[in-house]
C-alpha cells in the first residue's frame, strides 16, 4: 500500500489537475530532480564511481539528456498529433547550424554575435519556421505521403548545410565550431557544467510540453491524430492544429540541435544530422511510447544504453563479440522491439510503466 | 414557448449526388427552435448525408439550408461548430486514445481562449480557462451519470458508455442544435431507456433543439415532437408522430411495398 491516491481527497479540480496529482509520484519527480541537479554533479565533481572519469558523462548522461528533448520534440509530432516525421535530423541541423550563425554574427544584415542562449532559441525559431512550410502540405497528404515528405526534407537539407557555404561561415573544411560557450557571462567548459546546461534546458522544455499536451493545444493534437473528421466537426481547424504542431516540434527538436552542436559534438558537419538520426529519434518514440513525455525519456534512454549493454554483457561473461556483430544486434534487436511494439503495445515502455502503476494502485487487494 | 413556433434551420430543395448516385433529392423541411425533430427512414434513405449536409460536411449541389435567419454559402465544417451545431456519429467517433474526461473536454475548445504562451506556462488564463471548463464539462458528466469513467481512455469502453461519452463531448459544445445520428444504435434495452431519458432531459434542462435519427419506432413516438420520413432520397412525410405513423407511404415504405 505504498503507492496509492486513496486517501488523497481531491477539494478542487485545480488540485485534480496539477502536473502529478498522486503524491507519490510528485515525491518521486521530486527525488529525481535531486538527484540529477545535486546527487549527481557532487558525485562528479569527487570524482566517485561510477564518475571516475567522463566516459559517463559524455557518452551516456550528456547525449541522453539531449536526445530526450529532442525525442519530446519529435514525439509531439508524431506521437501527439499523428503526423509521421522521418525529417527530425534535419530540424536539429536547422537549429544547429542557425544558431551558430546568430552566435557567430551575420554580418551580411549587420548583425553582431548574439548571446548564447539567445542563438541556440533563435535555431529553435528557425527550425520551427521551416516546420510550419514543411508542415503546409500535411493538410492534404498523409501518412505514408507524409512520411516521403519529411524524408525529401531530410535530404534536401543534408545537401544544403554541405553545399550552400553561408552557412558554415565559408569554412574550407565544411566543419564548424561552436562560438564560446558563455552562459550569462560564465565560461562553460567542464563536462559538468555542459551536464547542467543540457539539464536545465531539458527540465524547462519538458515541463512547457507537458503543460501544452494536457492543455487545450494538446487536446486537439490528440484529437486531429484519433478522429481528424469528428475534430472539425467539434470546431477544430486541422491547418491550425497541424502547423502548432510542426512548429512546437521543430522548435524544440532545433533547440535539442544547437544543444547536441554547441555541446557534445563542439565542432561538426553535416553528416551529424543525417537520415540516421531521424530513424533513430523515430525509434526512441515508438519504443519509449507514442504520445508520452516520460516515454521520450525512456525512449532515449534505452536506445543509447542497449549498445553499451551489448558490449559490456558479452564482456563481462567473457563471450568474444565483434564490434561489428554489437551493431548488427543492435538493429536486430530494434527492428524486432519495434515489431513487436507496434503491434502488442503501441503506447511503448510508457503504457508498461502506467500498466505497472495501475497494477500496483491496486496492490494488494485486486479489486 | 411562445405561440408562433420560430424556425431553427430551413433545409430547402436540397438535391445531394455523389456521381451518379442521388442520396437525397430535394428534401425541404423545418426544425423549430426547441423541439426534437425526428428523422427516420430504412437503411439507404439519405438520412445521415442529410445531418452531413446541415453540418458543412458535405454540400448540396441544389438547394439551400437556412440556419439562425441565415442562408449559408458553402461551410467548413468547423464554421458550423462555431455556430452552434454539434452532432454524434452513427459509428462512434471518439478520440479513442484519449480518456473521457479529456475527449468532453474537447467540446470546449472553442470557448477556450487563453494562447500558447499562457498554455506553455500553465497560468493565468490558460489554467483559468482548465478550471472553469472543467467545471462545466463536470456537469455533464454528472449529468450523464459517468462519473466513474472520466480518467479511463474511451477505447476501453463498452460501447453503450462510449455512446454516452460523445453525447456528453457534444453537448459540451453547449450546441443550439444537437444532431444525434441512431444515438441507440446496438444498445440492450436499458441503455436505450437510459439514453431516452438523457434525450428527452437535455431538451428540457437545456433547451437544446435536437434532430434525431432513429430505427426504432417506439422510441421516435415516445421523444418526437414532428417526423420527417425519407426513402430513397426523398421526403415521403412529415408530421406529428401520429399523423407520420399512420400514414399509408410510409407504411408502405417500412414494410417494403414495392412502386
Ligand atoms: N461519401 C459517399 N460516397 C458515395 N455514396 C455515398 C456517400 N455517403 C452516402 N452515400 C450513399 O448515399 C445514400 C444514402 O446514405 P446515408 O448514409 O445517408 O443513408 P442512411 O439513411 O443514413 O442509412 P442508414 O440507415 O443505413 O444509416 C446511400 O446510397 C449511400 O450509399
Ligand atoms: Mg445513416
Amino acid at each position: 500500500m505504498l503507492y496509492r491516491e486513496t486517501g488523497q481527497y481531491k477539494t478542487s479540480y485545480a488540485a485534480d489537475s496539477v502536473i502529478f496529482p498522486i503524491r507519490q509520484d510528485r515525491i518521486g519527480v521530486m527525488i529525481v530532480l535531486a538527484i540529477a541537479f545535486v546527487f549527481m554533479p557532487l558525485m562528479m565533481a569527487f570524482k566517485i564511481p561510477p564518475f571516475r572519469n567522463d566516459y559517463i558523462l559524455l557518452a551516456i548522461l550528456l547525449p541522453f539528456l539531449i536526445l530526450s528533448l529532442a525525442a519530446i520534440g519529435a514525439n509531439i509530432l508524431i506521437g501527439y498529433c499523428g503526423q509521421i516525421s522521418l525529417g527530425s535530423g534535419a530540424f536539429m541541423a536547422i537549429g544547429a547550424y542557425m544558431a551558430y550563425k546568430f552566435g557567430t554574427g551575420i554580418s551580411e544584415i549587420g548583425l553582431p554575435p548574439l548571446p548564447i542562449v539567445v542563438s541556440i532559441l533563435l535555431g529553435g525559431f528557425s527550425a520551427a519556421f521551416v516546420g510550419i512550410l514543411f508542415g503546409l502540405p500535411s493538410l492534404r497528404i498523409k501518412g505514408l505521403y507524409l512520411a516521403v515528405a519529411t524524408l525529401a526534407a531530410q535530404f534536401f537539407f543534408d545537401w544544403v548545410f554541405l553545399r550552400v557555404k553561408w552557412f558554415t561561415n565559408y569554412a574550407p573544411s565544411g566543419s564548424v565550431s561552436a562560438p564560446e560557450l558563455k552562459f550569462f557571462g560564465y565560461l562553460v567548459s567542464t563536462p559538468i557544467e555542459k551536464y547542467l546546461v543540457a539539464l536545465i534546458f531539458v527540465t524547462i522544455f519538458a515541463l512547457i510540453a507537458k503543460n501544452l499536451v494536457r492543455g487545450n493545444i494538446g487536446r486537439q493534437w490528440m484529437a486531429i491524430r484519433d478522429m481528424d473528421i469528428a475534430a472539425e466537426l467539434m470546431g477544430i481547424r486541422p491547418l491550425v492544429a497541424k502547423l502548432t504542431a510542426f512548429a512546437v516540434s521543430s522548435f524544440i527538436i532545433g533547440v535539442a540541435g544547437a544543444l547536441w552542436a554547441f555541446l557534445r559534438l563542439g565542432t561538426w558537419e553535416p553528416l551529424a544530422f543525417d537520415i540516421n538520426r531521424s530513424l533513430e529519434l523515430l525509434f526512441m518514440v515508438i519504443i519509449g511510447g507514442l504520445g508520452s513525455i516520460l516515454g521520450s525519456f525512456l525512449g532515449a534512454a534505452f536506445i543509447l544504453i542497449l549498445p553499451i549493454l551489448l558490449i559490456v554483457v558479452p564482456a563481462e561473461i567473457g563471450l568474444p563479440i565483434t564490434t561489428e556483430t554489437v551493431s548488427h544486434l543492435q538493429f536486430i534487436i530494434f527492428g524486432a522491439m519495434i515489431c513487436f511494439l507496434l503491434i502488442k503495445e503501441p503506447l511503448g515502455f510508457a503504457r508498461l510503466w502506467q500498466i505497472g502503476k495501475e497494477k500496483l494502485r491496486m496492490w494488494p487487494f485486486p479489486y | 414557448m411562445s405561440d408562433t413556433p420560430q424556425t431553427l434551420l430551413s433545409v430547402e430543395n436540397v438535391t445531394l449526388k455523389f456521381g451518379g448516385v442521388t442520396a437525397i433529392s430535394g428534401v425541404s423541411f423545418d426544425i423549430r427552435k426547441g423541439e426534437i425533430r425526428a428523422i427516420i427512414g430504412p437503411n439507404g434513405a439519405g438520412k445521415t448525408s442529410m445531418l452531413n449536409c446541415i453540418n458543412g460536411f458535405y454540400h448540396p449541389q441544389e438547394g439551400r439550408i437556412t440556419y439562425k435567419g441565415e442562408t449559408r454559402e458553402r461551410m467548413r465544417p468547423h464554421v458550423a461548430a462555431s455556430q452552434g451545431i454539434a452532432r454524434t456519429f452513427q459509428n462512434v467517433a471518439l478520440f479513442r486514445g484519449m480518456t473521457t474526461l479529456d475527449n468532453i473536454m474537447t467540446g470546449r475548445t472553442l470557448k477556450m481562449k487563453a494562447n500558447i504562451f499562457w498554455q506553455m506556462l500553465r497560468i493565468g488564463p490558460a489554467l483559468k480557462d482548465e478550471i472553469q471548463h472543467r467545471e462545466y464539462c463536470e456537469e455533464i458528466i454528472d449529468f450523464l451519470e459517468i462519473e466513474h469513467i472520466r480518467k479511463v481512455p474511451v477505447g476501453r469502453l463498452p460501447y453503450g458508455l462510449q455512446k454516452r461519452v460523445e453525447l456528453a463531448r457534444a453537448l459540451a459544445m453547449q450546441p443550439d442544435l444537437l444532431l444525434l445520428d441512431e444515438p441507440m444504435a446496438g444498445m440492450n434495452l436499458e441503455e436505450k431507456q437510459d439514453m431516452c431519458r438523457f434525450i428527452l432531459d437535455v431538451n428540457k434542462t437545456y433547451g437544446t433543439t435536437i434532430a434525431l435519427i432513429e430505427h426504432d419506432m417506439g422510441v421516435v413516438m415516445d421523444l418526437s415532437d414532428r417526423v420527417v420520413v425519407l426513402e430513397y432520397g426523398r421526403k415521403i412525410a412529415d408530421g406529428t408522430p401520429d399523423e407520420v405513423k399512420s400514414d399509408q407511404k410510409v407504411i408502405d415504405a417500412y414494410l417494403g411495398v414495392p412502386h
